[in-house]
C-alpha cells in the first residue's frame, strides 16, 4: 500500500482526526488542491468516497469498471422530458480516472463572460495562462502519437473535412498514449495521466494523508463558520463501517456538481443567493451509430483523437467516440434478433455525436430515502441545437462513407444517405424522444462576487461560511462548452494558491 | 427476451443473471428496491396483455413474449422509459461475456497487451522521465 493511504480493510474501529485541510474528493478539483496545499507545508487529509483501484487492476471489463469506478454502476439519471444519462466517477482519482483524457484551456470568450457577468476576480486568460502551461507540463498535455489514432477517428476526421469543416487534433493528458482505448475503464498503462497517478501520488509523497472508501455525511458547522466533517468508512458491499471525525482549520469540498451541493444542502449550509444546487448544466451528448462496409475495428485505438469546432459558436463541438461492445449495445434502438444482427458488425461501426454547450439548467435536490436526485429540463432552443448536431454528425459520416446510420431519436428509422436524413429532419423531431447522456456535470455552487447571485466568490469561497471552500465544476459559472477537466483543475491551482496565500487567517 | 437468440447457448442465460445481479449490487438500496419492483411489475403486468391471455410474462412463449416486450419498449411514458433501461442493462451484461464479444470480433486483451509493449518499446526512457518528474519538486514551474 502506498505510504499515506488508508483503505476500509485498514480501519477496524471508528477514527478521530485533525489536521489543517479537510478535502473531499480526490478527483481533478480535490487532488489537485491537496498536492498544492501539501506542498505549501499544510497538513492535508483527503476523504474519498471511492475505493482505490491502481493502474495494475485496469482491464477492458465494462461490467467490473462500472461498479468499481463509477457511483451507482454509472447509472446516473437526471430526471427530465427527456431524461439524461449521467455517469459520476467513484474512486481514488475521481472522474479524472474514467474520463476520455481531453484537456483544453477554457475559452477566452468563456473567461471574458464568467467575469463579466459574475464580476469575478482574476479570471482573465492572462490570470490562468501559467496555471494553464503549469497543468500541461504536468501532466503531460499535447496531441497523440501518430500511431495510436484509431481507424474511426481518422474516418470521422475525413468526413468532416470532405466537408470542409475545422478539425483540430485534440489534446490530451496522456504520456505517450498507448491507444489502448480503454479510457473509461481505467487506463491499463498508466499513460492517461490521470490524477490517480500525478496529483494523488504528489499529495502523498508530501505528507497528505489519504482515506479511501470514506463517505462524509456531514459537515459539522462551528458558529458561522465550519470545523470539520463526520463521515464512516464503507465496507465490501456497501456495508456502513467505523465512523470517522475530523477536525480541521479550512473545508474543501470537490465532490462534483451533484454531490457537492448534495452534501452541503444535507449539512444545512445555505446560500443567501438560494442558488445552491441550482444553474447545473450537462453539456447534453447523443451518439450517431454508421454502419460502413470497411473494417474499422474502431476500438483499436485512442478515441476522439480529434475534434470538430467548426461549430463551436453555435456551442456544438462534434467527435468520434468508440464505445465498447456493453455501452453501445446498452444505447442501440433494438432488442432480440434485431440487437444481435446490428452488433454482429461491431467492427464496421463507427460512433460519433454532438456536444452541447446548453442554456437549460437544472438542480439537485436530497430526497428522503433516496439521496440526492438530479432534475435537468432541456430547453426548445437546446433540443434544436441536439438534432442539429446529429443531423452534422450523420453528414460528416456520411461523406466518410457509411452507409447507413442509427439517430439517438427514440423510434426514428435507419437512415441510409443523406438525402433521406434531410427529410427526416425536415419533420420536428420530438424533444421527448432525444436520448441523451452526459459526463459533464457543472455549475450547482456558481461562483459571483454577488452574494445575491452565487454561492461562492471568486476563488471558491463558500459566502458567509467562513473556513468553507468549494473547488470543483460545481463553481463554473455556466457551462464551459469544451471538456472541463483543465478548467477545474487550474481554478483548484488558483484557489489553492489564493488560500496559502492567506494562510494565516486561516490558521494552516 | 431483449438479448440475442444465442443467449439460450451453453449457460450463458446464467451468466447474464448474474451479471445482472452484480450490476444491481452496483445501486444505492433505493434503486436495488425500485428495480426490483420494476421487475414484478414488469412480469405480473403482462396478465393485463390481451395476447398473454391472463398469463405473467415467466410463462409466455417467446412469440408472446416479444411481442409484449416490444409493446413495452414502443411505450413513451415513465413505464417505457423504465423498461427501456433494465433492457439496456440487460444486454450490457450480455454483451459483457467474453464468448460473445469474441463472436463480433472484439478481443480487446492481446491488443491492449501488444500497443503497451510498443509503447515500452518506442518511448521507454521519456516515459520513465515523465512519471519520476511526478514527485518532482516543483521549483521554478509555479505560476
Amino acid at each position: 500500500m502506498i505510504s499515506g493511504l488508508t483503505t476500509q480493510d485498514a480501519v477496524a474501529e471508528d477514527l478521530s482526526l485533525e489536521c489543517g485541510a479537510l478535502i473531499v474528493g480526490s478527483g481533478a478539483g480535490g487532488a489537485t488542491m491537496a498536492a498544492e496545499l501539501a506542498e505549501a507545508g499544510v497538513d492535508v487529509v483527503v476523504l474519498e468516497e471511492g475505493g482505490y483501484h491502481p493502474t495494475e487492476s485496469f482491464g477492458a471489463g465494462t461490467g467490473r469498471a462500472l461498479r468499481t469506478l463509477y457511483r451507482d454502476g454509472g447509472g446516473g439519471m437526471a430526471i427530465g422530458r427527456p431524461s439524461v444519462l449521467y455517469a459520476e466517477g467513484r474512486c481514488v482519482g475521481g472522474s479524472t480516472v474514467v474520463n476520455g483524457g481531453m484537456s483544453w484551456r477554457t475559452p477566452e470568450q468563456v473567461l471574458r463572460r464568467w467575469a463579466g457577468q459574475e464580476g469575478l476576480r482574476a479570471i482573465g486568460a492572462r490570470d490562468l495562462d501559467p496555471y494553464f502551461a503549469t497543468i500541461e507540463t504536468r501532466l503531460s498535455v499535447g496531441p497523440q502519437d501518430p500511431e495510436t489514432i484509431g481507424r474511426d477517428s481518422e474516418l470521422f476526421k475525413g468526413g468532416a473535412e470532405a466537408r470542409g469543416w475545422a478539425v483540430v487534433p485534440n489534446r490530451r493528458n496522456q504520456l505517450h498514449c498507448a491507444g489502448t482505448n480503454n479510457c473509461s475503464s481505467g487506463c491499463p498503462t498508466g499513460a492517461k495521466r490521470s490524477m490517480l497517478v500525478t496529483s494523488v501520488p504528489r499529495a502523498l509523497a508530501l505528507g497528505a494523508r489519504l482515506f479511501a472508501d470514506c463517505r462524509v455525511d456531514r459537515i459539522i458547522r462551528s458558529g458561522p463558520g465550519v470545523s470539520g466533517v463526520t463521515g464512516h468508512f464503507v465496507r465490501r458491499g456497501g456495508h456502513r463501517g467505523p465512523r470517522l471525525i475530523v477536525r480541521a482549520r479550512a473545508v474543501i469540498v470537490a465532490g462534483g456538481a451533484v454531490q457537492t451541493p448534495a452534501l452541503l444542502l444535507r449539512s444545512g449550509l445555505r446560500s443567501p443567493s438560494g442558488q445552491l444546487g441550482r444553474n447545473l448544466s450537462v453539456h447534453p451528448n447523443a451518439v450517431v451509430t454508421a454502419f460502413f462496409d470497411q473494417d474499422v475495428h474502431g476500438w483499436q485505438g485512442v478515441h476522439q483523437a480529434f475534434q470538430v469546432r467548426e461549430f463551436l459558436a453555435d456551442g456544438l463541438l462534434l467527435t468520434a467516440t468508440n464505445l465498447t461492445p456493453p455501452m453501445l449495445a446498452g444505447i442501440m434502438p433494438a432488442y432480440g434478433r434485431e440487437l444481435g444482427e446490428l452488433m454482429a458488425d461491431y467492427n464496421r461501426i463507427v460512433t460519433a455525436g454532438p456536444l452541447v454547450s446548453d442554456t437549460g439548467t437544472g438542480r439537485i435536490r436530497n430526497v428522503p430515502g433516496l439521496g440526492p436526485q438530479v432534475f435537468y429540463q432541456l430547453t426548445d432552443r437546446d433540443a434544436a441545437r441536439v438534432v442539429r448536431g446529429v443531423e452534422l454528425t450523420a453528414e460528416a459520416l456520411f461523406a466518410a462513407g457509411a452507409r447507413r446510420v442509427l439517430l439517438p431519436f427514440d423510434g426514428a428509422p435507419q437512415v441510409r444517405d443523406p438525402h433521406e436524413l434531410r427529410r427526416l429532419l425536415a419533420r420536428p423531431v420530438p424533444k421527448r424522444s432525444l436520448q441523451l447522456f452526459s459526463i459533464h456535470l457543472m455549475g450547482t455552487a456558481r461562483m459571483s462576487e454577488d452574494p445575491r447571485r452565487g454561492v461562492t466568490g471568486s476563488f471558491g469561497d463558500f459566502h458567509g461560511v467562513p473556513g468553507l471552500i468549494v473547488t470543483d465544476a460545481s463553481i463554473f459559472p455556466g457551462p464551459v462548452g469544451i471538456n472541463p477537466m483543465e478548467t477545474v483543475i487550474a481554478l483548484a491551482m488558483r484557489n489553492a494558491r489564493r488560500l496559502i496565500e492567506r494562510r494565516d487567517s486561516y490558521r494552516l | 427476451m431483449v438479448c440475442p437468440p444465442e443467449v439460450r447457448a451453453g449457460h450463458r442465460a446464467d451468466r447474464v443473471l448474474r451479471e445482472f445481479g452484480l450490476m444491481l449490487g452496483a445501486l444505492p438500496p433505493a434503486a436495488r428496491k425500485a428495480l426490483a419492483t420494476a421487475l414484478a411489475v414488469l412480469d405480473q403486468g403482462a396478465r393485463l396483455y390481451p395476447p398473454s391471455r391472463g398469463r405473467r410474462f415467466a410463462r409466455l412463449d417467446d412469440r408472446v413474449a416479444s411481442a409484449y416486450v416490444g409493446a413495452l419498449l414502443a411505450r413513451r411514458d415513465p413505464a417505457g422509459e423504465v423498461v427501456r433501461r433494465l433492457k439496456s442493462v440487460v444486454v450490457t451484461c450480455y454483451y459483457e461475456l467474453p464468448e460473445v464479444q469474441r463472436e463480433i470480433g472484439y478481443d480487446p486483451a492481446p491488443y491492449i497487451a501488444a500497443v503497451s509493449r510498443r509503447r515500452l518499446g518506442s518511448y521507454g526512457p521519456q516515459i520513465r522521465a515523465g512519471e519520476a518528474a511526478v514527485t518532482a519538486p516543483a521549483d521554478g514551474e509555479k505560476p
